[in-house]
This record gives C-alpha cells, structure tokens and sequence, in this order.
C-alpha cells in the first residue's frame, strides 16, 4: 500500500546568480513496510529532502501525495490540509541528537505525541509502558534523558516516534551519534518496526555500514536521486 | 500535560532565585504603594485628629501645617466674641530634637488649652491627660518615653503623664502634648545668657535714642521684652446648627484673618506640602513597574530561548501553537504570581518596620497584582513570538 509518493519535485534556494538548485527532479515511491535508506555525502540536499518530505519546507516544484491524498501540487499546498495534524498524527521522526525534551522524563517523553492527539490516563499509560518495553527501556521510564546513555535515548527517541502508530517515520541520521554496535541495534529495530508495524521508515545516513537489509537504497548526489541497489 | 510545570520542576533551584528577585522588586512596588499611602496618611493624621470646625490662622496663610502661621494668643478672645463661635482655643505646633533616653529624637510639640480640650491628645492608651498647668506631658508611644519618664525640654524638666497611640505629625514622627504656656515658653524662652544679650542690645539701642531719658528708656526696655505669648492657629467650635460659611467669612473679614474648614486644611496639604512627594512616589512606582516587566520579558525570553530546540520539535512532531502559547505564558503567569505572592507575604510581615509608615491597602494590592498580572501577559510577548517564530527545521537541524 503507497503510503508516500513524490513526483518531479525540486527545491531551489535564493535566485539569479544566487540560486542553489538543492533538489532536481526527485521522484520516490514508499510502500507500507518499505525500509529505505538515503544516502548521501555532506551537501548533497539529504536535509533539504528530509525538510520537503517531513512537508516543513515549500518545495519550488512537483507532486507530494501522503496514502494516497495530494498534499503539494506544483507549487502550493492543497487547500484544507492540515498539515502539523498529519505530521503529529501519520508521521513519525527520529533524530540525530535525539531530540529527547530534556525537561520530561523518558516516560513522559513518549506521552506527549499521545497527549497531542488527545490520548490521556490509562489507555496513554498503558501504550507508553507497551513502547517503552517494545524497546527494552522501561526499566528507565522515570529517568530524564540526561540521565540515559545515547543508545538509550535513542531508543526512547524511536519510542516517541511510534507513540501514534504512524504511516511513516523519517529518521535523520539515527546512528550518527552511537557507535557501530549500538548504530546497528537501532537500525535492526527500524527494521523490525517497518516490518512489524507496516510503517514505511526512511532514513537519511552518510554510513554506508549502517543500511544491510534495507529494502530500497537511494543515493543522492548534487540535488539528484539515483537507485543505489 | 503540563509541560509548562515539568520545565520548571528541572529548573526549580533557577525558578525559586528568579521569583525571588522578581518578589523583591514587587516587594519594593508595594512598599512604595505602602509609602504613598502612609505620606498621605502621615500628612493628614494631625489635622483629622484635631478635627474642629474651623482653623482660623495668620492672614495670607495656609497654616499651620502647611504653612508658618504666627499670631497673637491673645486673638483667640477676639475669635470667641464672633455670633456664632461656641469655643476658640488657642494652638501651637512646631517641631523639635531632643534627647529621649539615649537616643536623640525627632517629634513635634502641640501645645493647647488644656481647659477647653481642643487640639488635645484622641485617645490616652495609658496613664492619664494632661492635669496640671505645668511640667506633665503625653507622648506618643512610638516617641519610646514610658509612663513616669521625665524629659528635659527647654528650661524645665517635663514628666510623662499619659501615652497616645497613632498620634503623628505631618513626618510621621510622634506627637508630644504639652499645656500650652509650656509648648510657648519651650518654642521661645531663651536661656538667660541669651536675654542679657538681647536686654544688652535693646539697651544700647534706646539709650542712643536722645528724646529719650535713660529713666524712661529703662522702662522701655522691659515693656520691649520679646512677647512669648504666640500662637500658629485658633481651634474653633461653633455653635450647633450655625452655618460654617457665614462664620468663616465673618472672621476673615472682621478680623483680618485666614480661616479654613478641616476638609480645605487637608486640600492645602494635599496640594501643597504633600504634592511632591506624592508624585514622586507614583514616578517611582511606575518606573519599577516598567522594570519588572522588562525584568520578567528578559526571564521568560531566556527561558524560552533555553527551550528553543525543543520547541521546534514539538512544532516537528505536530504540537498545535495552542501547546507552544501555553507552554510560554504558564510559566511567565507562574512566575508572576508567585512573585507576587512573595512580595505580597514579604511586605505584611516586614512593614511595621520601616522607618516611615506603610499603609498597606487592600484595594492598592489588587490593583498592583492586576497590574502586574497584565505586565506579565506583556512581558511574555517578546519570548512568545519568538517561541512562534521558531522553525521546526530546526530540530533536523535545517534552517
């Protein structure tokens, strides 16, 4: 089932002698249970298409259509859509740094994603717990996350990212910041999830260790998308 | 969820030291509000508390307390012959330093015609009134004199016979009554090496008059004796049921002088010696009401700037605005209140010790807290629309 399809879409920053062409011409197709990977070296627009993709950044052209519902067509955003409410309730995001909120505690972390689609009390309670032992962490549910180690926030972080049973989760460079050991749990969890949960996951890495067993590997260079394998 | 309250509990140790400084400052806007209404309070409590229906003062003057007056005691039998007038006593009223105890001591002398009672002490809270012609006192309590003391003033020795409570001049410093040719004799006798210098100087002025005899000069020179018998005011008492107006205008324009009712005293005062202060109090306290805001705007700006990186996460994972606007104002209204409250518990509990009288009004701590209340809204404005402003790029660590 298509849960993410991009067509002809391009981003082009400043204008004249200034203009950078970050995208050209991106076409991408994700599946429910897809695992894909995007790679790409420094500059070569991961960000800029993780922006476009998360619809936070105005592409200058194409098609962004979500399960199946235009969400960008040329160069506007389609009346009547709400785009926060489809990122808090169809998206999942995981980060680099985590991004944990360092003033809630790992628990409490997961909740909010919950609290925002107006889950509350036990039901709430109980899905945390569920996420939190899904990711063998909920021995430090009260912790806050400066009191966790990176893998751990890492694996709250990806909690966080399930609390709504999202359609799709993007993830920007989730082993950068662990080592090969812990990077490799993290993606084999991502694997798992994409299988398990039937969410498509794309991730954005530069670490070409990180992306066996990935379903779709895509390269991108200067702006362009190429299939790598 | 309270994410607003989960970010100060981490913080808690920076939140406490913040109210704090905030209290403080609010503490000091309601001191200030205190200042004002004792100011008003201390510079009307003389006047209230005399309270007759007339005060009939030297001509051209707004006296005696806004005012120097000066007149002959004497004036107050002319006063009392006026249709009308029920009792004229005389009054006098000035202000002095003297050693009470072992502490030197800043207070104002009333002295009044113990007979008539007008101009006397309110309410004696101990000891007794005034019985004597001479040498007793009543004091204030906040003058520090105990029942018994005795106190020199002037020539004599003066012992104190009754305390007041409350009884204050325009300064707020404690009252003293004494029989009226006491209060006169302390204002103007001279010690005696001060009257033979003057006898001295009259001396050799009328003796180089040469109409006169040296016979007939040194008669002169004692009928030329400075006259102690001054007073700054005349209380009147007019008679039931007689028009205050018709009175007041009789005497200013039969003899000469200036005559107020109790309410227009309290207008001279309050446009004359209290004006300045009074509007310097508001200076300040406005100015530390601008303060504060700026004070709480730069707190809650840094809070949120603090939090920024969050902010574009929750804005990245879909929270609505309405989370990011609650998030910011709960803790610029927390801090707010809790700063009040500080200031509010802080100045009930210290202000009997301040030096100058604070008077604390229920109604002036309302409007303050509204006030502040407000201010807070306004102060968290520059942190808001920076926390609205932030992209949530930012936590893909985008633009």
């Amino acid at each position: 089932m298509e849960v993410l399809r991009i067509e002809g879409l391009s981003k082009t920053f400043g204008s004249g002698r200034l203009e950078v062409r970050a995208l050209e011409d991106i076409n991408l197709l994700v599946a429910a249970g897809d695992l894909v990977a995007l790679l790409g070296p420094s500059g070569s627009g991961k960000t800029t298409m993780l922006l476009c993709t998360s619809l936070i950044l105005d592409p200058t052209q194409g098609k962004i259509a979500f399960n199946g519902q235009t969400i960008f067509q040329k160069n506007g955003w389609a009346g009547g859509v709400d785009i926060r409410r489809i990122r808090r309730e169809k998206m999942g995001f995981i980060f680099q740094s985590h991004n944990l909120i360092p003033f809630l505690t790992a628990r409490q972390n997961v909740l909010f994603p919950l609290s925002l689609v107006g889950l509350k009390g036990e039901v709430a309670q109980h899905r945390v717990m569920e996420l939190l032992e899904y990711m063998e962490i909920a021995d430090r549910a009260d912790y806050l996350p400066a009191l966790l180690s990176g893998g751990e926030q890492q694996r709250v972080a990806i909690a966080r990212a399930l609390a709504n049973n999202p359609r799709l989760i993007l993830a920007d460079e989730p082993t950068a910041s662990l080592d090969t050991m812990r990077g490799k749990k993290v993606m084999e969890l991502l694997r798992k999830i994409a299988k398990e949960n039937q969410s498509a996951v794309i991730v954005v890495t530069h670490d070409i260790r990180m992306i066996e067993g990935f379903d779709y590997v895509y390269q991108l260079k200067d702006g362009r998308l190429s299939q790598g394998h | 969820m309270d994410l607003a309250i989960y970010d100060l509990k981490l913080h808690k140790g920076r939140f406490i030291a913040t109210i704090i400084g905030v209290g403080l400052l609010f503490t000091i806007v309601l001191a200030m509000n205190g200042l004002y209404r004792g100011n008003i309070y201390e510079g009307l409590a003389v006047i209230k508390a005399t309270n007759p229906d007339l005060w009939v003062v030297e001509r051209y003057r707004g006296g005696p307390f806004n005012e120097q007056s000066t007149m002959s005691e004497y004036y107050h039998y002319s006063v009392k012959a006026v249709p009308g007038v029920e009792q004229a006593s005389p009054f006098i009223y000035y202000t002095v330093e003297r050693q009470i105890g072992d502490q030197s001591r800043h207070f104002s002398i009333i002295g009044y015609d113990v007979f008539s009672g007008m101009g006397g002490p309110q309410k004696i809270v101990a000891g007794r009134g005034l019985q004597h012609a001479h040498y007793e006192m009543v004091a204030d309590q906040k003058l520090g004199a105990r029942l018994g003391n005795r106190v020199l003033l002037g020539l004599h020795t003066y012992t104190v016979v009754g305390l007041t409570r409350g009884a204050i001049d325009t300064n707020g410093d404690p009252l003293v009554y004494l029989t009226l040719p006491d209060a006169q004799e302390i204002a103007y006798q001279k010690d005696n090496e001060e009257v033979r210098t003057q006898r001295a100087r009259l001396a050799r002025t009328l003796n180089g008059q040469k109409s006169l005899s040296p016979v007939v000069a040194s008669n002169l020179s004692a009928a030329l004796a400075p006259d102690t018998h001054i007073i700054n005011a005349i209380l009147v008492r007019l008679k039931p049921g007689v028009d205050r107006a018709t009175v007041a205008g009789n005497i200013r324009q039969w003899l000469y002088f200036s005559v107020f009712t109790t309410e227009e005293e309290i207008q001279l005062m309050l446009k004359g010696r209290l004006a300045g202060m009074t509007k310097q109090l508001l200076l300040f306290r406005t100015l530390l009401m601008i303060v504060s805001v700026v004070i709480i705007s730069l707190v809650i700006y840094t809070f949120t700037m603090e939090k920024i990186r969050s902010i574009a996460v929750m804005k990245l994972i879909g929270a609505p605005n309405q989370v990011i606007i609650r998030l910011v104002m709960e803790q610029s209204m927390l801090l707010t209140i809790s700063a009040f409250l500080f200031a509010l518990i802080l100045i009930n509990q210290t202000y009997p010790y301040f030096p100058k009288t604070i008077l604390l009004v229920p109604g002036d701590e309302a409007i303050t807290f509204i006030v502040v209340f407000f201010g807070g809204i306004l102060a968290s404005i520059l942190g808001l629309l920076q926390a609205l402003k932030t992209q949530p790029a930012l936590a893909l660590g985008g633009q």
